[in-house]
């Protein structure tokens, strides 16, 4: 029988320490490491740092006006968070549509940013936040946006030694939504997902931030539609030239999962379905 | 009560399963899964993908449905875990659960049951009389190849009217 050794620490440093050696990785709820452990790694299995101990990195924290959450807070303690309700409902909203009750109470906000997948859906609601990654390891501290974090499918700048200590966004008390098209409603993979954080002044959509999920390489921004729907009226000829415009922006393949001219073209029904306040169907 | 049972081999486990404090060594890449059945001969908690998408494998760990399929028993240190063998109080007091079940006709082949069951007990911890769709949320987690559901649903709303705070707090985690 093939074995992995798994460690337990019950402090960061400790646990850095440990990641700081050959051929080791962190284990947080598992749900996306142990789906593909043996495919992956074959027979040349790594240790695995248990992360479950460390107290502090399973903390959601307010100081002032910004909102830190550890990388151990799993998608159900997001989904009943009174507070990320009122100041992230994005974030509350993909975490209450993704996979099932049981994957949401393992399955961790800094597994999904880790994994590195374009479909990994607290991701697009972390980018219209404008989150910051703080990433530790023995040699120290750096803070990096989330934007700046994916390189391409399931590649980050995330070393080897390092870990995601800390997730962090200014409270945004503005309007946000969360849309996304899977095979089904429970345990299906996003095949294109929408996130967008607005203010609405006397009738005018402003600050508009708009993330697209699986329809290019990495989650990405959309700036001409942004830029578009600035100090717009929101009525049906604006909706529909931003949907338009957004489609353009969309830069999807097809897969397994859908095909690329039917992800391009949801991705503007799903913005007007946002802007429109239609929620995800039950 | 409270009994440690000790078996040995490899690494080193603590945790309180159905009311029982263990203690076992096993092979440390083992999931909850594999503990349970292979480890302790509680076959009750299915095996069906091994992936987290057909829920024939829920357990409760520390008062949440999870799938233990997903869970590596280094994890569940210091956990306390409830599967389907220890949801009746004996075998001649099925738990009320487990009687509108059967009442419903919500079991057929009985593969997906443990792990309904166990879903079941985790939405009813968390709101006593849920709705028809805050049962489908949560029992979405769980494939039945049989029944085509309504019967499921029907039996967990009926559940809503009679279940009781002395039926479900013994799976009340505190910590
Ligand atoms: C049945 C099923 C359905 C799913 N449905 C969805 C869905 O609808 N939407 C969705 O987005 N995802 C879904 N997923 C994928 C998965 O649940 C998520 O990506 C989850 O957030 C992963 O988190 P985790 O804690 O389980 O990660 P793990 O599996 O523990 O880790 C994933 C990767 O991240 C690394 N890692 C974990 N924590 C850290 C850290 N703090 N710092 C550095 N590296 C770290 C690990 O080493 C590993 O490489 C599903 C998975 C399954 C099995
Ligand atoms: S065996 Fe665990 S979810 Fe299918
Ligand atoms: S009763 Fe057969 S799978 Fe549900």
């Amino acid at each position: 029988m093939t074995k992995y050794k798994t460690i337990n620490p019950t402090t960061l440093d400790e646990a850095l320490e440990t990641l700081n050696g050959c051929n080791v990785m962190p284990i947080a709820g598992g749900t996306d490491l142990l789906v593909k452990f043996y495919e992956v790694y074959g027979k040349s299995l790594p240790k695995l740092v248990v992360l479950d101990g460390l107290i502090p990195l399973h903390e959601i924290k307010t100081e002032n006006d910004r909102i830190s959450l550890g990388p151990l807070v799993t998608f159900s303690e997001i989904e009943n968070s009174p507070e990320l309700r009122k100041a992230a409902p994005q974030l509350v909203q993909a975490a209450s549509v993704a996979g099932s009750v049981q994957i949401r109470n393992r399955a961790t906000i800094g597994g999904n940013i880790a994994n590195g997948s374009p479909s990994g859906d607290l991701i697009p609601p972390l980018y219209v936040l404008n989150a910051e990654l703080e990433l530790s390891s023995v040699n120290g501290r750096r803070s990096i946006p989330i934007d700046k974090f994916f390189k391409g499918p399931g590649i980050t700048v995330l070393e080897k030694n390092e870990l995601i200590t800390s997730i962090s966004f200014d409270k945004t008390f503005e309007n946000g939504f969360f849309l996304r098209l899977a095979t089904r409603k429970a345990l299906a993979i996003s095949k294109v997902s929408v996130a967008a954080n607005y203010s609405m002044q006397n009738g005018t959509i402003t600050n508009v931030r708009i993330a697209l999920g699986a329809v290019a390489p990495t989650v990405i921004r959309a700036p001409r539609t942004e830029e578009y729907l600035s100090g717009k009226e929101l009525n049906d000829n604006v909706l529909s030239t931003a949907a338009k415009l957004i489609k353009e922006e969309a830069k999807p393949i097809s897969d397994i999962r859908s095909i690329a001219d039917y992800r391009r073209e949801m991705v503007g029904v799903l913005l007007k379905r946002g802007l429109n306040g239609i929620p995800q169907s039950e | 009560m409270e009994t440690i049972l000790n078996t040995n081999v490899e690494i080193k486990v603590g945790f309180k399963l159905n009311g029982l404090l263990y203690e076992k060594s096993i092979p440390a890449n083992w999931t909850l899964l594999q503990l349970l059945r292979d480890g302790l001969g509680y076959y009750g908690t299915k095996c069906g993908c091994e992936i987290g998408e057909c829920g024939a494998c829920t357990v409760l760990l520390n008062g949440q449905a999870i799938n233990s399929c997903l869970v590596l028993a280094p994890q569940i240190e210091g956990a306390e875990i409830w599967t389907i063998e220890g949801v009746a109080d004996s075998i001649n007091s099925l738990h009320p659960v487990q009687r509108i079940f059967i009442e419903y006709d919500a079991v057929h082949c009985g593969f997906c049951t443990p792990g309904m069951i166990m879903s079941t007990i985790a939405l009813l911890l968390e709101n006593s009389s849920p709705d028809e769709n805050t049962i489908k949320t949560a029992l979405a987690g769980n494939l039945c190849r049989c029944t085509g559901y309504v019967q499921i649903i029907e039996a967990v709303k009926k559940l809503s009217g009679i279940i009781t705070e002395k039926d479900l707090e013994k799976f009340r985690y505190s910590e």
